[in-house]
Order: structure tokens, then C-alpha cells, then sequence
């Protein structure tokens, strides 16, 4: 229930409206619960019709870091 | 070798930032996480029992066979995380109530529809001919209000923060004289906190929910580890994520160090989510809730703030007293949401209640624990 889709914004519709990617299917998804401002190429995590959350690519470059530490360890 | 496989790794890397993306179900990474987290509860030498709260959480550790490849010192347990699974038959009851005295159209998530309440759930009303209708959220529902403007229409709303802030976006910016909300929106991190004071259900650490914990950040976990001395770590879902946030609260509990430990943080921010906040500030105020099986729970609930009162069914309806049951005869699942029992040990178990013929909350949805149990054998890796 509180699972949210990941997806990749593909086209800026309108102020509080984007299209979004998720895995080869476009739906339209509303802003309005974001503060960031979103550009075509950002990922974002989408609930019921909204986006929650945006991709911050410096943690997930984080994660690829730890990783490297836990296989070498 | 393993240096070759490194360079592979940070070159086929470099190009994505993808979700959802592979590397995160990444064996090879999955076998060395699991290898950590055995070497530390080799050293801790005791049983670590650990809670999730998050009915995603439950459906993903199954899905992807964890249970099985983790050591068999870790107990990885099921606590209150499905948000159709604690609604209260009340809701359901009042919910009914409403469409019945007011030929009302009710919609509401898939999921809600074979809740039980206390006499039949939506579903069995839909039978005797109750307009009920599946909506994939909030706003589809306002969108039938709008097109029928003649008939009086409610959205049952259930759910945590994940949920619940979408909802609130709508409660400020709707204005429809035959459409409102019913709410049974419930707040997880003080259930978290009535769970650690309860003396009958005993665990080492709590595994947090990452979508819930997009909206709200880290701060309202913050008194776990202040308070209790009890460590948080927040996962997100993906067989990686859950493990990353396993292997935080084992080394939490070696080095007895505990903090709220963000290993989703390429979705989590420390903040949360600030518009998200601010628009649930907006729009609900904090209250008690009723929780199935297991009573009213002080301030677990969002109820709609009184400057919305057009759109709360709750103060639109007059909506009598009902007596309500929670648990139908047998049904253990005010146990199985505390992680106090596993599904198996209630006898009603893939006998009476199957997922095509629930009958208590558990076995509703796809998050519940029992529904989890009887759809999927854990799967073995190779
Ligand atoms: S198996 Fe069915 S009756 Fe038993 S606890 Fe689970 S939901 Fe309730």
C-alpha cells in the first residue's frame, strides 16, 4: 500500500504536472507534494498519481561506494 | 579477480543512477551482504530478533527468499506495517453506515474491499447492491464526483504518511458539495513507540519503513535510539536495501551504538519531505486511532483539521454509535500485527481463511502477513 514506483521524468506538462517513465509505461503524475523543481532525466518515486520523492544521484553514488567497501572487506 | 570484477563493477556503473534498477537485486553483492551480517551475529553469539513495520517489506522479503539465505540467529518479524490490515472494523461499519442511510457512493483503494467489518465487508456490500466503486487514488475519486454531480460520493482513505499526504493535497484544494473523506489514516512512529513498552513482544531492533520515511525524514524516529537506546535502521526494498539496513542494526547492536541509520538515503532526506509535511500540517490534526484488534492507540491517527470540515464525512454524516467487532471467532490478528504470533499459529490458516476467502484483515491484502504467508513459500536462491 505505501509502495511507491520508481520512474524517470520524461516531458514537463504543465506547473504542477510531468510525465513520467515507469518501465516503458508514461503516466501522468502531479507535483504538487515537491518542493525541488523537476527537470526531464531526474528520477522520482510516484504514489497514487504524485510524486514524493525525487532521486538524490550523489547518495545513490554513496550506495555504489559502500558497496565497493563491503566486497573488498 | 576480484579486482577485475571491481573495475567491471565502478565502469558499468558509472553510467546509471537507474531505479529501478538490477544492481540493486545484485547477487554478488547479496552473498557478501549476507556474509557480513553472518561474521557479526557469529560475534554477537545470540538470537537477534528484528522488526520491520512496513507491509512492503514484508511482501518484498518474502518475494526475494531473504528469510532463508539470513542467519538462522536473525528473526525477522512482521509488526503492524500493512495499513488495510489495521483499519478497524468500525471504519468499515461507519463507512457502510454512511452509504446506506445516504445512498452514498463509496471508493476506496482495491485493497479495502474484502476488509472485514463487523457484519460484511465492502465487497458482500457491493453484493446487495451498495455503489462501491475501485479507485486507484484520491484524485480519480474526485473526478467521479465531478462527473456525477447528482449523486453523493466518499472516499474511505486509509493508509500511512505515504498515503495520507497525497490525500491531504486533496483535502485543501477540494470543493465539491457531494464529495468528502472518510479518514483512517494512521501515523507509524508512535506505534513504534507503544510497541516498545509493551512487555508481552520483545525485539533488538526496528527495521523503518523508506516510503513512509520519504515524507516524513528521520526526526520522528529520533527518540528510539534517545529514549530507548533502541536501534533504527530506515531500507528501502530491494533485496540490497533490506539487507544494508539488516547489516546497520546487527552492527548497531555489536557496538551498541544505536541511532536512526538512513540506508535509503538516495530517497530518504534527513528532512523528509518538506512540501509533503507542510500540506499534512495543513490539512489533519493528530489524533487518536483505532487500531484492529488492538484498541485506541493515542495520537497514531490523522483526523482532517476543522478548517476542512466540508470535505470530513465524519462531521458531514451524523453517524450513530455502532457497536463494532474487530476479530471474528478465531482470528488471531491483533497477534500477527504485533509480531507477537506468525500466521501458522492461528487455526484458522489456509483452512477457513485462505486469500480467496479471508477472514481476518491479514489475509486481505497483499502486505498482510497472512496473505504473504499463504500466497508465497519462501523461495530458495540456488
Ligand atoms: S489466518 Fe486469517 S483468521 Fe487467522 S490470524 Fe490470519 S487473517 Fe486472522
Amino acid at each position: 500500500m505505501c509502495l511507491a514506483i520508481p520512474g524517470l521524468v520524461c516531458e514537463l506538462i504543465s506547473e504542477k504536472r510531468v510525465m513520467v517513465d515507469i518501465t516503458g509505461v508514461k503516466r501522468e503524475a502531479d507535483t504538487s507534494l515537491l518542493d525541488e523543481a523537476l527537470e526531464v532525466g531526474d528520477y522520482v518515486l510516484v504514489h497514487t498519481g504524485f510524486i514524493i520523492s525525487k532521486l538524490d544521484p550523489e547518495q545513490a553514488k554513496e550506495d555504489l561506494k559502500l558497496w565497493e567497501e563491503i566486497l573488498s572487506s | 579477480m576480484l579486482t577485475f570484477y571491481l573495475l567491471q563493477r565502478t565502469y558499468l556503473d558509472f553510467d546509471i543512477m537507474s531505479e529501478p534498477a538490477q544492481k540493486y537485486r545484485d547477487k554478488e553483492i547479496v552473498n557478501a551482504l549476507i556474509n557480513k551480517i553472518k561474521q557479526l551475529t557469529n560475534k554477537i553469539g545470540h538470537k537477534i530478533k528484528i522488526m520491520h513495520v512496513c507491509g512492503t517489506h514484508e511482501h518484498d522479503v518474502v518475494k526475494a527468499g531473504l528469510r532463508s539465505l539470513l542467519p538462522k540467529e536473525i528473526d525477522l518479524i512482521a509488526g503492524p506495517g500493512c495499513p488495510v490490515c489495521v483499519s478497524s472494523a468500525q471504519d468499515v461499519d461507519e463507512v457502510l453506515w454512511i452509504a446506506d442511510n445516504y445512498n452514498s457512493t463509496i471508493t476506496t483503494f482495491g485493497d479495502m474491499m474484502r476488509v472485514p467489518g463487523s457484519k460484511e465487508s465492502l465487497y458482500q456490500a457491493q453484493g446487495r447492491g451498495v455503489d462501491v466503486r475501485v479507485v486507484y487514488g484520491v484524485s480519480d475519486a474526485i473526478k467521479i464526483a465531478e462527473e456525477t454531480p447528482e449523486k453523493d460520493l466518499l472516499f474511505f482513505s486509509v493508509g500511512f504518511e505515504t498515503t495520507s499526504c497525497v490525500t491531504a493535497a486533496e483535502v485543501i484544494r477540494t470543493n465539491l458539495p457531494n464529495f468528502s473523506i472518510y479518514s483512517s489514516h494512521k501515523v507509524i512512529p508512535p506505534a513504534m513507540e507503544l510497541l516498545l513498552q509493551r512487555e508481552d513482544i520483545e525485539f533488538q531492533g526496528y527495521l523503518a519503513p523508506g516510503h513512509v520515511s520519504t515524507i516524513i525524514g528521520i526526526k520522528p524516529y529520533v527518540f528510539i535510539p534517545e529514549k530507548y537506546n533502541f536501534p533504527v535502521a530506515i531500507a528501502g526494498f530491494e533485496p540490497v536495501d533490506i539487507l544494508m539496513g539488516i547489516l546497520s542494526l546487527v552492527k548497531q547492536i555489536d557496538e551498541e551504538t544505536p541511532i536512526v541509520d538512513n540506508t535509503y538515503g538516495r530517497w530518504v532526506k534527513h528532512e523528509g519531505n518538506t512540501a509533503a509535511l507542510r500540506t499534512m500540517d495543513e490539512a489533519y490534526i493528530v489524533s487518536d486511532a483505532r487500531w484492529r484488534g488492538l484498541g485506541v492507540f493515542p495520537m497514531t491517527g490523522h483526523e482532517i483539521s476543522d478548517k476542512y470540515a466540508h470535505i470530513d464525512a465524519k462531521k458531514k454524516y451524523d453517524i450513530p454509535e455502532l457497536a463494532a467487532v474487530d476479530l471474528q471467532s478465531g482470528c488471531i490478528c491483533d497477534e500477527i500485527l504485533i509480531g507477537k504470533s506468525k500466521p501458522h499459529q492461528c487455526k484458522l490458516f489456509n483452512k477457513a481463511c485462505r486469500p480467496d476467502h479471508p477472514i481476518g484483515a491479514c489475509m486481505v491484502s497483499h502486505e498482510g502477513t497472512c496473505n504473504v504467508a499463504a500466497t508465497y513459500e519462501e523461495i530458495k536462491w540456488e
